[in-house]
């Protein structure tokens, strides 16, 4: 690398300032990504999670072929024609079949696909709400700082998952969609807590200070100058978030408000419980809960060693 | 003295944050779709019934008139009549509240203390087999599916070894029997109340020893400590009395945050366990459409959210007189 710098430089120097610049970025994104790899990958717990994570991505890309081999694999409606009610595992049905002949495997595959689903998207729904909140909050102060702040403190003291059942009492049957929404609108606020912190004390050094002088409005320091610094808190906040969704996603769903549409695998824990299959069919009780722990395990191991790339002083600790 | 100011300070925001709460509730249930009285509407009725039931449950009044009442009644303990149980929603909770309170508080002090005592031991001995066994043990637990884990147990220690009840919190034929004595009855309830607290134990556990573990390496690298080894105190003195009252302080903090989460598991726990509480009886409420029941269930869950997050604030300004301004 290093005897490729000055034909590097030589060549940058020929071009127009602004494509140099963005090129320059790009070059110092690029360096800070691949330092950051390496303190990750010094922590074997980060990796196992990553090994994990990456399963799991495995079969919620699967989840989509066992309908083609056989309609009879169909997660919510395929019904084997041989079989009558709930059996072990079989060649023809690996992990075996529901209580109305529906296989087991082709639904655990779908809970993937959902859980993924779910997590990503309100994971990163709540935290770019939280981002902005945290950076609008951090850097004007004064009183927008303390409605937001207090606001967030309200949302962060509610139980979550009794404000989506109570929700869900008053407004109805509630799709996937709109839990994901809801989950959204709560979680913001932790994040926006730690955004907010980092905010304010980035808002003091000098470059911030360079860009008022040379004129620039507040939206453009916040997100040109600042935002890019906090970035990093926002993904660490993501990890934690997809866990966190996941988890009331599936425990809505055991509940039994979850939609009934969808095949997750707290719905296939709730079906497991409500049929009265929970003590003579183990095969069903403990693949979905295994999937759910795993993939806690797997978002949290990934998290810690973010976690330490991030913030420079847990290095070194665990 | 700035201890009761803040004190004074702390209780303020709580009954503010408890009024929000109460208003943004009235509002969702205005909001929400359908006719609160359409299941009371006959096709007999006349226009004029129509009208007096709508005047007898001051549908027919100004928002703002609509919730004044609600404030009103909320605070004369007027809660109204359960739709399913047809009892006043008062008694409903006033049987609840007990077993809830019971179950959640023994389990929060429990793994509260379990995380700090543990975090602490094994944050000494850092690197060890001890330390890699229990945090390994710790993050396995904290990391499993609740509801499942219930399910799990409830298989193992009341299905297969028959060792615990299956559910509920007292057995009939003992509260029942009218010679049973107040030793019986109390060691009925704790039989029962073993397999649900080790479960919310289990699974909120694993994070506090996590925290107190990363909190205490951080505290052993002060100089204080230093000090205290050159002094030739001996280790455990060192640990308990200097070390782990400062790395305690951010696990204080993290257990006020964690309260919500750990009541959400409790009304999980409950309902799993059939614990005749708060949370299961507004799980069971909703399901029902059982509006009333589930708005006070709901608000007294958050108001005991709430007051412990006060507890455990005055707590933490207790043990760190930094914070009390």
């Amino acid at each position: 690398m290093a005897d490729h710098k000055p034909i590097f430089d030589e060549h940058v120097k020929k071009l127009p300032t602004r494509k140099a610049f963005i090129l320059a970025h790009l070059a110092h994104s690029r360096r800070q990504l691949r330092e950051g790899w390496i303190l990750f990958r010094r922590n074997p717990l980060g990796l196992i999670g990553v090994v994990l994570l990456g399963m799991f991505a495995m079969m919620a890309l699967v989840s989509f072929i066992p309908p083609h081999i056989d309609p009879m694999y169909q997660p919510m409606t395929g019904v084997d024609p041989d079989i009558i009610g709930s059996h072990g595992p079989t060649l023809k049905h690996w992990l075996g079949t529901d209580f109305i002949g529906r296989d087991i495997l082709s639904q655990l595959l779908a809970g993937a696909r959902v859980a993924f689903a779910v997590g990503i998207s309100a994971a990163v729904m709540s935290v770019a709400l939280g981002t902005l909140i945290g950076l609008i909050a951090g850097y004007f102060g004064g009183s927008v700082d303390t409605i937001l702040m207090r606001t967030a403190d309200i949302v962060m003291v509610l139980p979550g998952l009794l404000v989506i059942l109570i929700i869900s009492a008053a407004l109805g049957q509630l799709t996937i969609w709109n839990t994901v929404i809801i989950i959204a609108c709560l979680r913001w606020a932790h994040v926006s807590r730690v955004i907010r912190s980092q905010t304010l004390s980035l808002r003091e050094r000098s470059y911030v200070e360079a860009a008022k002088v040379a004129g620039a409005g507040p939206m453009r320091i916040m997100f040109r100058h600042i935002a890019p610094n906090v970035l990093p808190f926002s993904f660490l906040y993501m990890t934690f978030g997809v866990t966190s969704a996941i988890l009331v996603e599936a425990a809505l769903a055991f509940l039994g408000f979850g939609d009934p549409s969808t095949v997750s695998w707290g719905m296939m824990l709730q079906w497991v419980w409500k049929t009265g299959h929970m003590f003579r069919a183990p095969y069903w009780l403990i693949p979905p809960g295994v999937c759910i722990s795993l993939i806690t395990l797997s978002f949290y191991l990934i998290g810690r060693s973010m976690e330490e790339v991030v913030n420079p002083r847990l290095r070194g600790d665990a | 003295m700035e201890l009761r100011r803040y004190l004074f300070s702390r209780a303020q925001q709580v009954v503010i944050t408890f009024f929000i709460i109460m208003t943004l509730l009235f509002i969702l249930f205005r909001v929400a779709p359908g006719d609160p009285t359409a299941s009371m509407i006959d096709a007999e009725m006349t226009a004029e019934d129509v009208h007096r039931l709508y005047q007898q449950f001051g549908l027919d009044k100004s928002l703002l008139t609509q919730y004044l009442l609600y404030l009103k009644n909320f605070f004369m303990g007027n809660f109204g009549l359960s739709y399913h149980y047809g009892e006043p929603v008062l008694n409903i909770i006033l049987d609840r509240l007990p077993n809830t309170i019971l179950l959640f508080t023994t389990a929060s002090i429990l793994y509260a203390l379990a995380g700090i005592s543990w975090g602490k031991i094994i944050a000494w001995k850092k690197g060890s087999f001890t330390d890699v066994g229990v945090t390994f043990v710790g993050l396995l637990t904290y990391t499993l599916f609740l509801p499942w884990f219930a399910l799990l147990m409830i298989w193992l220690f009341s299905y297969k070894l028959g060792l615990f009840p299956l559910n509920g919190m007292i057995s009939p034929e003992i509260w029942y029997d009218p010679d049973a004595g107040v030793i019986a009855k109390v060691g009925d309830v704790i039989w029962h109340l073993i397999l649900p607290l080790f479960v919310i134990f289990a699974t909120h556990f694993g994070g506090f020893l996590l925290i107190m573990r990363s909190s205490m390496l951080e505290t052993l690298r002060e100089d204080y400590i230093l000090t205290a080894r050159a002094k030739g105190l001996v280790d455990k003195v060192i640990r308990n009395k200097h070390a782990a009252p400062n790395a305690a302080l951010p696990v204080v903090t993290s257990l006020g945050l964690s309260l919500a989460f750990s009541i959400n598991g409790g009304a999980i726990t409950e309902t799993v366990f059939s614990w005749p509480g708060l949370g299961r009886e507004l799980v069971f409420a909703v399901s029902n459409n059982d509006y009333p029941l589930a708005q006070i269930c709901f608000m007294l869950i958050a108001a005991i959210v709430l007051l412990a997050n006060l507890v455990v604030d005055i707590l933490y300004a207790y043990l760190d007189p930094r914070i009390r301004f």
